[in-house]
């Protein structure tokens, strides 16, 4: 899916570093700043609302809130556009 | 050559490209049977987390093996799933290997739930199929097993082409999605694990994107059952959250029960028939469609066995689906599936040491037959797949490997090859790969184009495939994360205009393959593969007959 507007709310103050959510993150919404040691939601248009990251981060830093209405379901009818 | 970005080289006995389950697998297998072979994990993003295997339910198909033969499963396989179109030897090959495979799985540290006496937990599907659950941390298991083994794996580097020379494979290239540096990779054997083609439109384990197709068919690989990329399933229409199983309960605004328009007895898994019923519903005015589904007690499969990994993933999806859907109205969603790579049945190509596994080469390598691939009207079989492909491409890929020395690389093909790559971001305006995707996915996306098909919808959706092929001329990039968008989309339009082109030669209807205007089966004209491959600059489709009088299951 493309130019989603789903939501990434992140809590930097409970962030250990570990680096579990740039690495779960399959479609590089997620870089890495090495200097703060911190996540960067750089590409969060192509989030596809996996919640991979919010899974595996161990201090629940993470909240993905999906906005449904931006996912295109491609059908001709309007209803299901 | 312009080294802007920079530029690393690397040599290795094996190169696998993609660090889902099926590279891990062949990265694995090979290591075990030639620890002393070099071999080199690449994955775009991060091996272990990326591909399928890890986002879905978790599900291994099981046979139990002391109560049926694979013949059997075979015999129901051709006639009822695979529709004289499979390979009977390979699917035979492939139910033979079940508990080999899974008792390999639990070697490499994969977690399969057991009984208490220590046995499989197993859950029957059907008359002659099982399924076992996986926790979803298995694809990383099996890289810290790769690991341990001496596989080096270097992540966030995207292979973008294959070198060959001499008519063989001699490596590949790439760059890093990260810095931009050019990566040049020199290897006696390839082994391709990049995943299907799904056109960027179903989320979460629908994630392929085709360029490792594209490359292979840029190389001169040839590509067979390309038409078969159209799988489709049945989403809620707020959280776009599939149903499988959905289309036993399909009900019409006027309460009918539709399933019985398209459904005489029980299938195994959705059919294109109920992708098309969906269509003729909502034409006549007769939607919404509505599920009405007897829920299974605790949570559906997901509750059934223990995995702790997993449950975090499954309920965050869960939860956020339930806050939405306030009803069952479902619609279908075009999922893909393309996986084309021809392969033998140790997997390798028609380019000498070039190999493909999983998802890049399951319709390929003709062993579902008549159906997308994965899950091909076999629950479970995606997985496993991949990992039969691992094991049967790594003795050939061994022998490859041993047998000859480093083969040469041409600079100028190098050169060229990066030219290609960086080409979007040399431009300074132009199309982005989102304006491409879309006239793909208008294509692609309607069912009526990509699964209730007629000589005049695929024209259609042939219109858009040929805009964006125009489109595509012109992609532009400002950073590397666009450039592989923009590598992506070109992939996109390739693999559609080799589905499309396809589906418009295969005049009948047969499997998932459903043609309005070409409603039966044709085995006199049709027992026959379409092949797809490039002649020069051209896209060129001959047919090849399917051997069937080989095989103990022929048509009537």
């Amino acid at each position: 899916m493309i130019d989603t507007r789903h939501k990434i709310n992140f809590d930097a103050s409970k962030c250990v570093g570990c680096k579990l959510c740039y690495k779960a993150c399959f479609v590089d919404v997620i870089r890495w700043d090495e200097e703060k040691k911190k996540p960067v939601f750089k590409y969060v248009e192509d989030c596809e609302h996996c919640f991979y990251c919010a899974s595996v981060c161990k201090k629940g830093c993470i909240e993905v809130v999906p906005d449904y209405s931006s996912e295109k379901l491609l059908q001709t009818f309007d209803r299901y556009l | 050559m312009d080294m802007t970005y920079g530029r690393e080289d690397h040599k290795t006995d094996v190169l696998v490209v993609g660090g889902g389950i099926g590279g891990l697998a062949a990265a694995v297998s090979i290591k075990e049977l030639a620890p002393e072979l070099d071999v080199m994990i690449v994955e775009k993003q991060t091996a272990g987390y990326s591909g399928k295997a890890n986002k879905g339910g978790g599900v291994l198909q099981y046979f139990d093996l002391t109560r049926i033969k694979p013949e059997d499963f075979v015999a129901y396989h051709a006639a009822n799933i695979g529709c004289f179109l499979g390979d009977q030897d390979l699917m035979k090959t492939y139910v033979s290997m079940n508990n080999h495979m899974l008792d390999k799985l639990v070697e490499w540290g994969a977690r399969l739930p057991k009984r208490a006496d220590g046995g499989y937990d197993v859950v029957p599907t059907g008359p002659m199929t099982a399924m076992i659950g996986v926790d979803l941390d298995i694809t990383l298991k099996i890289r810290q097993t790769a690991e341990k083994m001496g596989v080096k794996v270097l992540d966030k580097v995207t292979v973008s082409d294959l070198l060959t020379a001499n008519g063989r494979i001699a490596g590949a290239v790439g760059y890093s999605i990260l810095d931009g540096k050019f990566y040049t990779f020199n290897a006696k054997a390839v082994v391709l694990a990049t995943g299907s083609q799904n056109y960027r439109i179903g989320p979460m384990w629908s994630s392929g994107r085709g360029d490792g197709i594209a490359a292979a068919y840029r190389a001169g690989a040839e590509m067979r059952n390309a038409e078969f990329g159209n799988f489709a399933q049945l989403v809620k229409v707020r959280s776009h959250h599939e149903v499988v199983f959905g289309e036993n309960y399909m009900y019409n605004k006027n309460d009918v029960h539709i399933t019985k328009n398209f459904r005489t007895h029980p299938e195994p898994d959705i059919s294109s028939t109920a992708v098309a019923e969906w269509y003729k519903q909502i034409s006549a005015d007769l939607g919404p469609i509505i599920l009405k589904e007897e829920k299974a007690p605790g949570g559906g499969i997901y509750g059934i066995w223990d995995r702790p990994y997993g449950q975090t993933f499954w309920r965050l999806n869960e939860e956020s689906g339930a806050a939405i859907d306030v009803d069952a109205e479902v619609c279908p969603m075009l999922i893909g599936e393309q996986s084309p790579l021809k392969v033998g049945h140790d997997m390798m190509t028609t380019i000498p040491g070039l190999y493909a596994v999983g998802d890049v080469s399951y319709c390929g390598s003709a062993a579902p037959g008549a159906v997308p691939a994965p899950p091909a009207r076999n629950r479970g079989s995606g997985i496993l797949n991949a990992v039969f492909a691992g094991i049967m491409c790594s003795q050939s890929a061994v022998d490859t490997a041993k047998g000859i020395g480093m083969p040469d690389v041409d600079e100028a093909q190098i050169e060229a090859c990066a030219e290609r790559v960086y080409a979007p971001l040399k431009r300074k305006s132009g199309a982005s790969s989102k304006d491409v995707i879309r006239l793909v996915q208008k294509a692609i996306g309607p069912v009526e184009q990509s699964v209730y098909m007629s000589a005049h919808r695929i024209d259609t959706a042939l219109k858009y495939v040929e805009k964006a092929k125009e489109l595509a001329k012109e992609l532009a990039a400002d950073d590397f994360h666009e450039l592989l968008s923009c590598h992506e989309a070109e992939a996109m339009v390739l693999c559609a205009e080799m589905q499309f082109r396809a589906a418009r030669l295969r005049r009948e209807s047969r499997g998932w393959f459903l043609r309005e205007d070409y409603p039966e089966m044709d085995n006199e004209n049709w027992l026959k593969w379409i092949i797809v491959k490039k002649h020069g600059d051209e896209m060129v489709f001959v047919t090849e007959d399917v051997p069937y009088e080989k095989w103990p299951i022929r048509p009537l």
